[in-house]
């Protein structure tokens, strides 16, 4: 039993309490429950594989001083877990992307919200799917109906890019007491925010509580 | 009716249970094209005559709304062709993830041509993302439950070495290894994790 509690603190100090493991997570979790893309937690992503490496590192210098398999095989099984973590977080916002490409390549306050290897993943996804486009239709089409982005040469906006949709509504936890809410830009629907209750409101009036952190998504 | 082939389509392509393509229509597909360059002769033309009546610009008689209605239906027209091609395009790209960077033949020859070749450019858009990160993301898609899996070789591999020792992975065999030293040599079909 003894030596049990004192592996729980071993690795303690390693992922186990690791606070960045809950904090990606989080991003996680927010990330899966909005309709569009959150800004890139660089700094954490970064932390969070130093700290799987040092995991890994970890385990194979128990191993080679002899200890238990079952012990090794803990701490192998943490630093796996977080690296699913990981890689599915990456995978996540790789699909929001290519699910919208257009749009966040035009759209200047989003794009950069990406990472630089996002925005270049970005960047060549509009390029190979524009030069297909061109390809299969647009070359077909008549002469004033060519472009990706518009219907045709009358249109005044970018007609032909779909956006997110933000009118979706998402589950959400508020982190701190953000009192009196308006929901709408009219005034009319106001809910009073108490820290840590559960609530479903559309994304599109939270939107900015989940990016300074007030709410979370679930 | 205006579009309907269009429409008959997209049709074709929701029917289809998710995640699965039909062949690419490319008859189908042409006859729109073709009816596309009919509405554009139609409109040209009406607009032609309007001019020649020269009538005030501002002047909204029968050739003028015609001329609209073929101006609407060649967007429909469009909007309906882009959706096939873009549609078809995000189920294709989702078979890198779901079935590797080799297409079985059987869905290799629904795509036209073009379709090929985005699969290729976006299997090689991944790769330059996942080397720019030194993270391979098309593996470890289901959460880990255990660091070691079970697996059964299929094919005759040999003495491998993993970490500190080595294993003779003779066909048919039966291992239980590191899932991450197992998971490449898995993608690469020559083991298969073994369910009991």
């Amino acid at each position: 039993m003894e030596s049990w509690e004192e592996e729980g603190s071993v690795s303690g100090s390693g992922l186990g309490a690791g606070t960045d493991v809950e904090l990606v997570r989080q991003a996680w979790r927010n990330e899966k429950a909005a309709p569009e893309i959150l800004p890139f937690e660089e700094a954490l992503v970064r932390r969070l594989r130093e700290q799987i490496q040092l995991q890994e590192e970890r385990a194979e210098e128990l191993k080679s001083e002899g200890m238990e398999d079952v012990v090794v095989s803990l701490h192998h099984m943490d630093s796996d877990r977080a690296l699913f973590l990981l890689k599915s977080y990456l995978r996540l916002r790789l699909h929001k992307i290519e699910k919208h490409l257009f749009f966040y390549s035009s759209h200047t306050h989003l794009f950069a919200r990406l990472s630089p290897e996002e925005q270049l993943f970005c960047n060549s996804c509009v390029d190979i799917m524009t030069q297909h486009l061109k390809q299969s239709v647009l070359n077909k089409l008549p002469q004033h109906y060519q472009s990706v982005t518009r219907q045709s040469t009358s249109s005044e906006d970018d007609d032909m890019v779909d956006s997110p949709q933000l009118d979706t509504f998402v589950f959400c936890k508020t982190k701190t007491d953000v009192g009196a809410f308006q929901l709408d830009d009219t005034g009319e629907e106001i809910v009073d925010l108490v820290v840590d209750d559960l609530y479903v409101l559309r994304y599109k009036s939270i939107r900015g509580l989940v990016e300074s952190g007030q709410i979370n998504l679930i | 009716m205006y579009a309907r082939r269009a429409a008959q389509l997209l049709q074709e392509l929701s029917t289809c249970d998710e995640g699965q393509l039909p062949p690419y229509n490319s008859d189908k597909f042409d006859q729109v094209i073709r009816e596309c360059e009919e509405h554009s002769k139609q409109f040209q033309s009406l607009i032609r005559e309007k001019n020649e009546k020269n009538l005030d610009i501002e002047a909204k008689n029968e050739d003028h709304y015609g001329s609209f209605i073929h101006h609407l239906s060649l967007i429909r027209n469009k909007r309906c062709l882009m959706a096939y091609v873009y549609k078809r395009a995000e189920v294709i790209q989702s078979y890198r993830w779901k079935v590797g960077r080799v297409l079985p033949k059987e869905i290799h020859d629904k795509l036209n041509f073009s379709e090929q070749e985005y699969f290729k450019n976006h299997c090689a858009v991944i790769d330059s993302y996942t080397k720019d990160l030194d993270l391979d993301l098309t593996v470890d898609v289901i959460p880990p439950k255990d660091p070691y899996i079970r697996v059964r070789v299929l094919s005759e591999i040999g003495e491998v070495s993993l970490g500190d020792h080595s294993v003779s992975l003779s066909k048919d065999s039966l291992h239980s290894l590191r899932r991450t030293d197992a998971e490449p040599v898995i993608s690469q079909g020559l083991m298969e994790e073994f369910m009991e």
